[in-house]
């Protein structure tokens, strides 16, 4: 056993200097006090090196043992620190009560110095084990403060679906990837090319700020999946991760709630010389979904016909326009107003498809 | 007398638990000797004061302490003035702290006669 440092509290010299003898010749360091004043004193003082057990006395002057216990139990930084009681001949009831009060053994005045060895070496060795596990659990709180710090930045990167989904228990098998009908919407600027080129970066920036902040609080606001975004673009994607019944209709409600919304913004730019307007792409089809990317730099993305659709739709948007897929329109066809917009013929696409534009949501609630 | 006054087997334990020092356990003793003076003056002052709350405490440390070195006549005549002190009520007072003087001296005269004769 690995000396230690013992605190020995005893308001006669005699105990003091037998039990210091004693504990000296099995290798531990002391420290002495006459009192409990002085024990607590020396305890709390900052440039006392900490103790690991407690010898203490009963009767004392200006604090007993009792007293000292009492507030070494109720101090956090010395409640843990184990006190051994030592006694006379006749105290066994004020043993018992000091055990009461959390002491964590008791030893006779004149003990053998192998039973003192064992005892301290036991309360040693408990207090050690106290150590650690408050050492574990604080390294735990630590981690724990870790995980939530990074879950909050984390959704402040990703969409909150897919933070959700990173932190939850069957976030791993969705990562690695899931087949599910999505609505997939795809919006983007005219005129943005031409503006970026004519205007000053400070201008640009200063624009796309300001879109941004109109943009994506409404995606949040119909719980779309951001998939990305870059510069004017960006995709958002519905019914994953969380699963939505009425994905069309919602996809659609924000396209049609951006344009209600970039309006303002687009007027306001109409003043300083610029003709900025949005055009949205809506399609509905399978997609597999999931961790798309290489090592140290994932996203949570989609891949699939109707997502290359809703590219293409974008495309071909006129200024203001929001063009869904016949799929779309078909989930979606009791909450919209649409115009037919022709059969396109679209890059990637062999046959003809036949093309809704949006101009209205029939009802301003979303269907439950 | 003697033999009552001073138990050899307290005396031969402390020496066995310091590992037969000697002179530690004289230094010890001469400890002892200091700290029953300083407790028998306080039981004297708490008996002319009558003052038996006064009491519990010398008269627990000297208990103690007596009992420790092998003074067990001592010792008893201190835990039975404890426990009245405690009580509140002394009986004899001043007569009972008077004879624990007399048993200390006789104490401390068997120790250095011990000693004397090594």
């Amino acid at each position: 056993m690995i000396g230690g440092r013992v605190l020995v509290v005893d308001d006669t010299a005699f105990n003091r200097r037998l039990l210091v003898r004693l504990l000296t010749s099995i290798g531990h360091e002391t420290l002495e006090a006459e009192n409990g004043r002085e024990a607590l004193a020396l305890l709390r003082d900052p440039a006392v090196v900490p103790v690991d057990v407690i010898l203490l006395d009963i009767v004392m002057p200006e604090m007993d043992g009792y007293e000292a216990l009492e507030a070494l139990k109720a101090d956090p930084q010395l409640r843990d620190l184990p006190v051994i009681v030592i006694t006379g001949v006749d105290e066994l009831a004020s043993v018992v009560r000091c055990i009461q009060m959390g002491a964590a053994d008791y030893l006779p005045k004149t003990v053998d110095p192998e039973i003192l060895r064992a005892r301290i070496g036991a309360s040693m060795s408990a207090k050690r084990l106290h150590d650690l596990e408050r050492e574990t659990l604080e390294q735990q709180r630590r981690l724990l403060a870790t995980i939530d710090r990074q879950r909050s930045e984390l959704a402040r990167f990703l969409s909150p679906q897919v933070a959700a989904l990173v932190s939850s228990d069957d976030g791993e098998a969705m990562l690695a990837g899931h087949r599910r009908e999505i609505t997939a919407m795809f919006c983007d600027l005219r005129n943005f090319t031409s503006f970026s080129e004519a205007a000053e970066p400070e201008e640009v920036l200063g624009f796309l700020r300001a879109y941004h902040g109109v943009m994506g609080p409404l995606i949040v606001e119909h719980e779309g999946t951001l998939e990305h975004f870059a510069g004017d673009g960006f995709m958002t994607f519905f019914n994953d991760p969380v699963l939505q019944p009425d994905h069309a209709t919602r996809a659609i409600a924000l396209a049609v709630a951006m344009r209600e919304r970039f309006a303002d913004l687009g007027a306001e730019w109409r003043k300083r010389g610029y003709v900025l307007e949005i055009g949205v792409g809506i399609a509905t089809g399978y997609a597999t979904l999931g961790r798309i990317g290489f090592e140290g730099r994932y996203d949570y993305g989609a891949v699939g016909h109707a997502i290359i659709l809703a590219a293409r739709l974008s495309g071909e948007a006129a200024a203001g326009e929001i063009l869904i897929a016949p799929r779309t329109y078909a989930a979606a066809e009791d909450a919209i107003e649409v115009q037919p917009a022709g059969d396109r013929q679209l890059k990637g696409f062999s046959r003809p498809i036949p093309v809704y534009a949006v101009t209205a949501m029939r009802t301003k609630e979303l269907a439950e | 007398m003697s033999e009552a006054i001073l138990d050899p087997a307290a005396f031969a334990h402390l020496l066995a638990i310091t590992g037969d020092d000697l002179e530690f356990v004289d230094e010890l003793v001469d400890t002892y000797f200091d700290d029953a003076v300083i407790q028998l003056e306080a039981m004297r002052k708490a008996a002319e004061n009558g003052d038996a709350e006064a009491l519990v405490r010398p008269a627990h440390s000297l208990k103690s302490s007596s009992a420790n070195i092998g003074a067990s006549t001592l010792s008893e005549a201190c835990r039975s003035l404890e426990a009245d002190g405690r009580t509140g009520v002394v009986p004899d007072f001043a007569g009972r702290v008077t004879d624990c003087e007399a048993t200390f001296a006789a104490v401390r005269s068997a120790l250095l006669a011990e000693r004397a004769s090594r």
